[in-house]
Formats: structure tokens, C-alpha cells, sequence
């Protein structure tokens, strides 16, 4: 092999060509928006979006649908080109992050609603949508009211998800239990649970490498002591403590199904995703999911089998009766896009009525639009989760939580708990210690929370 | 007899660790063969009915090339800067009769033990402020940093090793000390040259902490980072991901099958002392 | 020279220092004086990750010991022994993000390495490598040894093969044993590589373990396999809390100062033998 440095004058030449080369680069790598703010046409729908999109997670297929969706927008306007970036779940807030601290990124970015996206909207880093959207297209969005603060929005809607708790009816079957009634109180839970250990069959079946079941588990069991979503907000803006059993209970529950044996082994080796993977392998017969992956099954096969439902009632709280529902992602507009306008005209074009419709015929998962029709929808199991979705009572708390207080709280306590070597005790002392890191570390967030909650 | 058995179990020593070291690798390979049915059937097994639809199914999902371009451009930039510069540092700390070397040299030893990690967000906001985050650049310039110190230790130790007398007869006959490094130093180091310059390149290619932070937009991704992206995108599809991470690793490995010779070659002028 | 190194290393060894002062996001700083300092402390978390880095410090020995092993026995010109040599360094060339990748699926509770043992009946030893949260570290560690361990065999055998022949040679005649002559003659006089070796294995365990813990565990479960290079990552890039990953950049310098520091001692009193 050639080795290139005999001699100082070739070395130079090599680190001129080097600069040069790198100038290039940069400039290449600098001048990503090309018409952008310069360009005043009578068209604001020129130039480029990025577009950091997430959603194959909660609805498999969404990401395949966007992209036709983009092909179908930019064939209707020849000077605009979108660019698609699917994020990952457990870089989706850090990414974001990183990026807001250059100023510069994305267009268009999506975050799970409420905290996550007024954490960024709290930070200077969301453009709200007042005077970018009519308020008449607004009115059409379902659930709108997970991303107010200040009374402006700030987020918009792509589709509703609900969090059931689903069930293998053959699996329910084969351990000598009723196929087609799912556990409704912790006792019931408790007790299927332990036939289908008998029977051989691994009860409950989720990955957690990844935590967010530990989110979940709060949300779904944990938040039905309370009595109102304030309750939630008060334990975050520290006016009363994680400690408190009726904020921290859940714990103890999920102590109680790992020492028992009702979770599979392996839960803290194996991500979310892989988990559902294993609960569609029939390795394991409860699970807690999302409504694209149940309409995914039923594509596979399944839908015979699959039983949904609220999960078990546990608590006492008027919150015992929510469903956990939300309207999942949301997509803002970033404070220094250049192409503001047009990004808005993207989202609300996302929404029109043939475009909700392809996005249910695609995926199989509800739009939140009011203009999209639930006769529309076949499947009895998905009529049921639809049915779910639109309850009047709904909350995902994990969406109330400081996402740091999530990431480092919430989700490595239930970590410690699944892998035996935290008891509830440790595991709720702990995330207590997060809410205050949180408070601590990071006031500005603190007193914009308090004021937008009202605590 | 004693020396056959102690042979046996030498062997043995190699042959295990042998098969540890290849087989993770190879486990890459054989998972990225097959299709996820297959392999959620049957992950340990070599796979029945091989396929080449991973591999792609890896360009199309993402721009995969552009991304290997941006690793390549990376590695030579900041490898050619960083060697050029230590170069010339090292040829001046040991031949010219500089005051103050050994401080230098303590300096620059106490360099190479900080870790990246701790110069990282304050470099991000220097990029920033310079508008060259998401450059390529950005990177370039962070890693000439970074390798300068640990090459600059590698070839002073070498450099020592070279005869004085040469260099002074050099001077005798009148060359310049840019001539002595062109004529003489350098085609001495070129096996040590050659080895730093293969150590740096890999570095520079297998790095993905800063990738990760100062490359974020698509265009501008390595591939380490782009790989990470894969990832979470397809966890449920292992053998795609497989497939992934085996292109990104195609390069280095046939830089090693074909150029091992001359890597340990150099490995062995530079150390060996 | 001197340009490089205070760009990429002084200004952000200032910012650094400077930014652990205070709170809040980078575009949101509020001074808050020693605070932070205090809070990592107190943190579990982050005295967690100290004394991870401090256990991954363990694979240094481990590592050294293998690689010397199987460079003593390549050394005595075993059959093949380049082959092996060529085999032995493969996993120093696979980008850690690629080692991760790969081991996160090897090492799942009902992964392959499991799999494998359970078909060999020895279900007692197919634990929970990354979702205990009382292995994970190790296992970490057993993924960088895996890693790490071809560098020191090839640096090693070119070090052995350089030394001169005849005093070993002379041991032999004297009547010494093999382990004998390995363990009074051959090893001392390659003690400095030996040294040399071990020092920038330490530095990898402490400073430059990111890109395994992030693609196999990512610091869980419950952090208990977190290490400070991602701790400053997370805190600093992740939840956007500056100061706090800041002044745990400060606080990793300081270990990696001590180390420094206790290598340059050992070196002072070799040179003074």
C-alpha cells in the first residue's frame, strides 16, 4: 500500500485539497434549503420540508403510508419536496433534543402528546399553530386538547390509539378458562394468571428492555387511586409524593406478578416490539399492546382468538374508569423552520377526508378526524377497540409525565422491580428521587408545568 | 509424552478462542441469510434456504450508500490531517533541539487519556455557533483532535529508534530538516506509518458517539449512526438488521482479509521494542 | 499543532468547566454554583456508573492475561500460528456498535448462548446476561474482553517475536522448564509492552465503552449497567441537562487524572531502577 507523505510539499498539497474538499462538503452539507425564505412567490408551497416522522411502533404500516402520502402531496405541488425521516422510539425525545440545541433540524417533528410535546413547546422550540391552520380544519381533530398550553395548540393529531389489554382466546381455552371473558378485577387476573401457569402457558408476555412497559403499567394500574388528572399533575410539581400508596401501589402489583412467576423470564432482555412479537408466537396469553399491532394480527391470522378490553379494575379512583387512549403522536412545527406555512398546509392536507379514509383502509388504525367514519370499520375486534377509543374518559398518564422524569424515573424503577432485585418500596422512593432531580435541574420546565397544569 | 499433551491443550486454548471470535461475526452473516420466518423458527441453525433480499432490502429502506460515502470521506480526512500534523510535530519534538520536549510529551500523554465524551457538548455548541453541525467538517476536524495526541505518542516512541548518526550525516551533507524528514525519516517510519494510519482509519470508520450527535440529518449520517437507525426501525426483523450490520462492516473486513499482512508488518515495526 | 489541540481539547475543557456550574438546557443556562457537583453525588445513579467504570476496569487483567496466553503460545511457533494470529484480531475490527448489535441477540434470556446451552443440558448456566440487573455489567464487560483482546495479542507476539533469541536460548540450556522460562526470562523483558498495553485498556474501560453499553443494554436494567460516558451522553444530549453532564464530565477527568497519574509514577520508578 501507498503510504502518501514522503515530503513536506506533497503533504501540503494533500491538506489544500483536504480544505478544499472539506469546504465543498460543508457548503454541499450547508445548503440543504434551497428557495426557503428568500424566495417570496405567490406559491408558499416551495422548497424543502424534513419531516421527522415516527409511527410504526404503535401502527405497523404507517410509515409505508406516509411515504405514498408525500409522493401523492409533491406530484400536486411540483416545487416542494418533503423529506421523510423515520425516528427510533427510544432516541425520539433525545434526538429531538440534540437537534433543538443546534437550532436547526427538522420542519415538521412528531412527539407523543401533552409532556412530550409541551416539554419542546415550553423550550422555544415549537411554533404554534395559531395563524397557520384555519381554526375551521382545527375544529375537525379529535383530541386537540392533549396539546394546549397558553390556549393556543400546538401539536396535530394523525390518529387515535388505545392501549387494550388483549388476551389468546385459544390460549384462554386450552387452561381451562372462559375464552371469551377477559380478567376484569385484580383477583380474576390473578387467578387466570395462575391457571394458565398451570397449563404450562407463560401468562402475561411483554419486553421491557426498552421501559416503557414500566410507563404503561403506571398508567394503566397505577393512575386508578386517583381521582383527577390533577391528582397526576400534583405529584409531578412535587405537591404531594410518589411514596403516597395511592400514587405508587402498582408497584407492589408488579412485584406480585414477577414473584409469582406470571411474566415471562426473559422480560428485561427483550424490547417492547419483541415482546408483541412472542404474544403473536403464542408464547405467552395477556399482553398489553397497541391498537395498530392488534389490527396487524388480525391481518396475520389471529383475529378469531384476540380478546380486548379495558385492563382488570384494580383501584377506587374516578380514574379507575378511564381508558387509556390518547391521540399518540403528534406532529409540530419546529420554531425555525423556514418553510412554516408550507408544513402547516402538509398537515392539514394530511387530514382531508380521502386521506383519512386510505389511512384506515392502509392501516387498519382510527384517524383523528371527525370526518372519518366508524361504519367503515368491519372487523369486530377492531369495533371494539374503536368503541374504546372514543369513551368520553380518557387519559394515557405516561403522556403527564416530565419526559425525564419518565425516562429516569418511572421507567427504570419498574426495571428494578421486573428484574427481582428492587422491592416496591425501593422502586417508588426512586422515582420520587427523579421527580425531584427533575424539579431541580430543570426550574424553567418546572414553573411552565405548574402554570400550564394549574397547581 | 509432556510435550505432546501440553501441545494438545495449546491447541485447544487457540481453537476456543478462535471459534469465540469468529463466531459472533459469523452469526451476522448466517442471520442476515434468512428470511424472519425462517429465523424466528430457528435462530441457531444455518439457515435452509439462503436469501440475498435482506441485503436489498438494506439500500432501498435507507440511503445506505450515501451513508458508507460520508464514513469513507470522514476516515480519509481525518486520518490524512491527523497523521500530517503528528508528523511533523513528532519529527520536530525528537530531531530538531527544541526546548521543553518532555513537557510536551507528559502533555500530550496526559491528552490521550480524556475522554471524548467530556469534550463533546461543549464542541457541539462551538460547531453550532460556527454553522458546521450536520457538516461533515464538524467531524473532521473533531477527530484530527482526538488521533493527534495517541499518534503523536506512537511515532515519537518509533522515531527515537532512528540512528542519530543518519540524521547528522544528513545534515553534513547539507540537506534541509524538510529533506531529511522527505528522505530519510520518513520511508525508515513507513511500516509504523502505515500501521498508525490503519489504527486511525478504523477508529475513525467504527466511531459513534460524536457521529451520532453532530451528524443527525440523513444526508449527512455515517454509517455507525445510520446503522443505530436501522435498528430500532426494523427490531422486529432481525435478519434485516443483521444485514445491515454486516454491509457496514464489509469494508473493514476486506481491508483486513487482503491488507493483514501488511498491518502486522507495521504493527510489529511500531511496537515491537 | 498547538492550533488543533486548543481547539478540540482547552476551549472545551473551559466550556466544560464553566457550564458545570450551571442548570437548565443549553439555551436556558441558570447559574446554580456547586449544586450540581453536590446532586451527582447524591445521585445512585451516577455513583452507580463510577463504580461500574471501576468494575469494567476488572476485563484489564482478564484481557492482558488472555492475551499474553495465547501470544506466548504463538510465540513458540505453534502450527498455523499466523492463521491464528489473523483469527484472533477479527473482533478488534468490528465497530463496537456492530458488537453490540450482535451480542444484544446473543445474549437474550431466550437467546442464542442460552438456546445453546439448554440443548446442552446445562439449563443452570444460561442466566439473564443483559436483563439482571446484577450481570449486566459484567457482561458488558465480557463483550469488551471479547473485543479488546486481539490488539494485545498482536501487539504482544510482535513485542515476543523482537526480543533476542539467545537468552532464552540460554535458559533452555540451563535446564529451565518451559513455564520457567517464560516466567523469569521472556515476560520481564517484555514488561514495558505489557504496561504500555494495560494502560490503554484502562483507558477504554473507563473512557471509551459508549457505543457497547448503548447498543446492548443502553445502561438498564434500571441502570444498573450505566458508566459515566453515557450518563454525560443521556444527561447532556438526551434530557438537554448541561450542567449536570457537565460537571460529570469534570468528575470523570479527574479519575482518568488519577490514572494518569498513577502510571506516570510507575513508570518514574521503573526508569530509576
Amino acid at each position: 500500500m501507498i503510504n502518501g507523505f514522503k515530503g513536506k510539499s506533497k503533504a501540503r498539497v494533500v491538506t489544500t485539497a483536504a480544505i478544499t474538499a472539506a469546504a465543498l462538503v460543508a457548503t454541499i452539507g450547508l445548503g440543504t434549503s434551497t428557495s426557503s425564505a428568500a424566495f417570496k412567490s405567490a406559491d408558499v408551497n416551495t422548497g424543502k420540508l424534513v419531516y421527522w416522522f415516527w409511527g410504526e411502533s404503535d401502527i405497523p404500516g404507517s410509515t409505508a403510508w406516509m411515504q405514498a402520502a408525500i409522493k401523492k402531496y409533491q406530484a400536486l405541488h411540483k416545487g416542494l419536496t418533503i423529506e421523510l425521516v423515520p425516528q427510533n422510539s427510544d432516541t425520539l425525545q433525545g434526538a429531538f433534543e440534540t437537534t433543538a440545541q443546534s437550532k436547526s433540524g427538522p420542519d415538521i417533528a412528531m412527539q407523543w402528546a401533552t409532556l412530550p410535546v409541551l416539554t419542546p413547546v415550553w423550550r422555544g422550540q415549537v411554533s404554534s399553530l395559531k395563524g397557520l391552520v384555519a381554526p375551521s380544519e382545527m375544529a375537525n381533530w379529535l383530541n386537540t386538547s392533549e396539546n394546549v398550553s397558553g390556549g393556543e395548540s400546538w401539536a396535530m393529531p394523525l390518529y387515535l390509539l388505545g392501549q387494550p389489554f388483549v388476551w389468546n382466546k385459544a390460549l384462554f381455552k386450552k387452561a381451562g378458562l372462559n375464552p371469551d371473558k377477559g380478567p376484569t378485577t385484580w383477583k380474576e387476573f390473578l387467578a387466570d394468571c395462575a391457571a394458565l401457569k398451570k397449563a404450562g402457558i407463560t401468562p402475561v408476555v411483554m419486553g421491557d428492555k426498552d421501559g416503557f412497559f414500566g410507563s404503561w403499567f403506571q398508567g394503566t394500574i397505577g393512575t386508578q387511586n386517583l381521582n383527577s388528572v390533577k391528582e397526576l399533575q400534583e405529584v409531578y410539581a412535587g405537591k404531594a409524593k410518589f411514596t403516597d400508596s395511592k400514587y405508587s401501589d402498582y408497584l407492589t402489583k408488579l412485584a406480585e406478578l414477577k414473584a409469582k412467576g406470571y411474566i415471562n423470564n426473559d422480560v428485561t432482555s427483550i424490547d417492547l416490539t419483541q415482546g408483541w412479537q412472542a404474544f403473536a408466537q403464542k408464547k405467552g396469553a395477556m399482553t398489553w399492546t397497541t391498537d395498530g399491532n392488534v389490527a396487524t394480527w388480525i391481518k396475520a391470522g389471529m383475529g378469531a382468538d384476540l380478546g380486548v378490553q379495558s385492563v382488570p379494575k384494580v383501584g377506587t379512583g374516578k380514574l379507575a374508569s378511564f381508558y387509556t387512549a390518547t391521540q399518540s403522536i403528534s406532529a409540530y412545527i419546529t420554531s425555525w423552520s423556514k418553510n412554516k406555512q408550507a408544513a402547516a398546509n402538509f398537515l392539514v392536507w394530511l387530514h382531508q377526508p380521502e386521506n383519512v379514509k386510505s389511512w384506515y383502509t392502509a392501516t387498519g388504525s382510527f384517524p383523528a378526524d371527525k370526518r372519518f367514519s366508524a361504519t367503515l370499520i368491519k372487523d369486530p375486534v377492531m369495533k371494539a377497540l374503536y368503541k374504546l377509543n372514543t369513551l368520553p374518559n380518557q387519559l394515557w398518564a405516561q403522556n403527564y409525565a416530565p419526559p425525564q422524569v419518565d425516562s429516569q424515573g418511572l421507567q427504570p424503577a419498574a426495571q428494578g422491580v421486573l428484574a427481582g432485585t428492587s422491592t416496591a418500596k425501593q422502586a417508588a422512593a426512586a422515582i420520587q428521587k427523579a421527580i425531584d432531580a427533575w424539579r431541580t435541574q430543570q426550574p424553567k420546565d418546572l414553573a411552565a408545568y405548574k402554570k400550564w397544569a394549574g397547581v | 509424552m509432556r510435550k505432546l499433551f501440553g501441545s494438545t491443550y495449546r491447541h485447544a486454548f487457540l481453537i476456543i478462542l478462535s471459534l469465540a471470535s469468529v463466531y459472533p461475526v459469523w452469526f451476522i452473516f448466517q442471520t442476515s441469510l434468512k428470511t424472519n420466518k425462517e429465523y424466528l423458527l430457528n435462530p441457531l441453525a444455518l439457515p435452509l434456504h439462503p436469501v440475498l433480499s435482506n441485503f436489498k432490502e438494506t439500500f432501498t429502506s435507507f440511503p445506505v450508500a450515501h451513508w458508507a460515502l460520508n464514513s469513507v470521506i470522514i476516515a480519509i480526512f481525518s486520518v490524512a490531517g491527523a497523521m500530517f500534523i503528528a508528523l511533523l510535530a513528532s519529527y520536530a519534538m525528537v530531531f530538531s533541539k527544541m526546548r521543553g520536549v518532555n513537557f510536551l510529551l507528559s502533555t500530550n500523554i496526559a491528552l490521550m487519556v480524556i475522554p471524548p465524551v467530556t469534550l463533546v457538548i461543549p464542541m457541539f455548541m462551538l460547531m453550532v455557533n460556527l454553522h458546521l453541525i450536520n457538516t461533515l467538517p464538524s467531524v473532521i476536524i473533531f477527530y484530527i483532535g482526538l488521533f493527534v495526541p495517541f499518534s503523536v505518542f506512537f511515532l515519537t516512541n518509533f522515531m527515537k529508534s532512528v540512528p542519530y548518526e543518519l540524521i547528522e550525516a544528513a545534515k553534513i551533507d547539507g540537506l534541509t530538516p524538510f529533506a531529511i524528514l522527505r528522505r530519510i525519516v520518513v520511508p525508515l517510519s513507513s511500516a509504523a506509518l502505515f500501521t498508525l494510519m490503519l489504527v486511525n482509519i478504523i477508529y475513525a470508520w467504527n466511531e459513534l458517539l460524536i457521529a451520532l450527535v453532530f451528524l443527525q440529518q440523513q444526508e449527512s449520517r455515517t454509517l455507525m449512526s445510520g446503522l443505530s437507525l436501522f435498528q430500532g426501525r426494523y427490531s422486529i426483523n432481525q435478519p434485516l438488521v443483521m444485514a445491515g450490520a454486516f454491509v457496514s462492516v464489509l469494508p473493514i473486513l476486506l481491508m483486513y482479509i487482503f491488507g493483514q499482512r501488511f498491518f502486522v508488518k507495521g504493527m510489529m515495526a511500531g511496537i515491537g521494542k | 499543532m498547538v492550533l488543533i489541540i486548543l481547539l478540540v481539547f482547552i476551549y472545551p475543557l473551559i466550556a466544560v468547566i464553566r457550564n458545570s456550574f450551571y442548570s437548565g438546557s443549553i439555551s436556558n443556562l441558570s447559574f446554580i454554583g456547586t449544586a450540581n457537583y453536590v446532586n451527582l453525588l447524591r445521585d445512585e445513579v451516577f455513583v452507580h456508573a463510577i463504580l461500574n467504570n471501576i468494575k469494567l476496569l476488572l476485563t484489564v487483567p482478564i484481557t492482558t492475561a488472555i492475551s499474553l496466553s495465547a501470544a506466548l503460545i504463538l510465540y513458540e511457533n505453534i502450527r498455523g500460528w499466523k492463521l491464528y494470529r489473523v483469527i484472533l484480531f477479527l473482533p478488534y475490527i468490528i465497530p463496537a456498535a456492530v458488537v453490540g448489535l450482535s451480542f444484544s441477540y446473543l445474549l437474550q434470556g431466550n437467546g442464542i448462548l442460552n438456546t445453546a446451552l439448554r440443548n446442552l443440558h446445562l439449563n443452570f448456566a444460561a442466566l439473564d446476561w443483559i436483563g439482571s440487573t446484577t450481570l449486566s455489567i459484567y457482561s458488558i464487560g465480557a463483550v469488551i474482553i471479547w473485543s479488546q483482546f486481539g490488539f494485545g495479542v498482536v501487539v504482544l507476539t510482535a513485542s515476543l517475536l523482537s526480543l533476542p533469541t539467545e537468552v532464552s536460548e540460554a535458559a533452555l540450556v540451563d535446564g529451565a522448564t518451559r513455564w520457567q522460562r517464560q516466567r523469569f526470562v521472556i515476560i520481564p523483558q517484555i514488561k514495558e509492552t505489557v504496561q504500555f498495553l494495560m494502560v490503554l485498556q484502562a483507558i477504554t474501560a473507563l473512557a471509551w465503552v459508549f457505543p457497547y453499553i448503548y447498543t446492548i443494554t443502553k445502561g438498564g436494567p434500571a441502570n444498573s449497567s450505566m458508566v459515566m460516558d453515557l450518563y454525560i451522553w443521556q444527561y447532556g444530549f438526551s434530557l438537554g441537562a448541561v450542567g449536570m453532564a457537565s460537571a460529570a464530565a469534570v468528575y470523570l477527568l479527574l479519575l482518568s487524572g488519577v490514572l494518569i497519574f498513577i502510571y506516570s509514577r510507575m513508570r518514574k520508578r521503573q526508569s530509576d531502577i
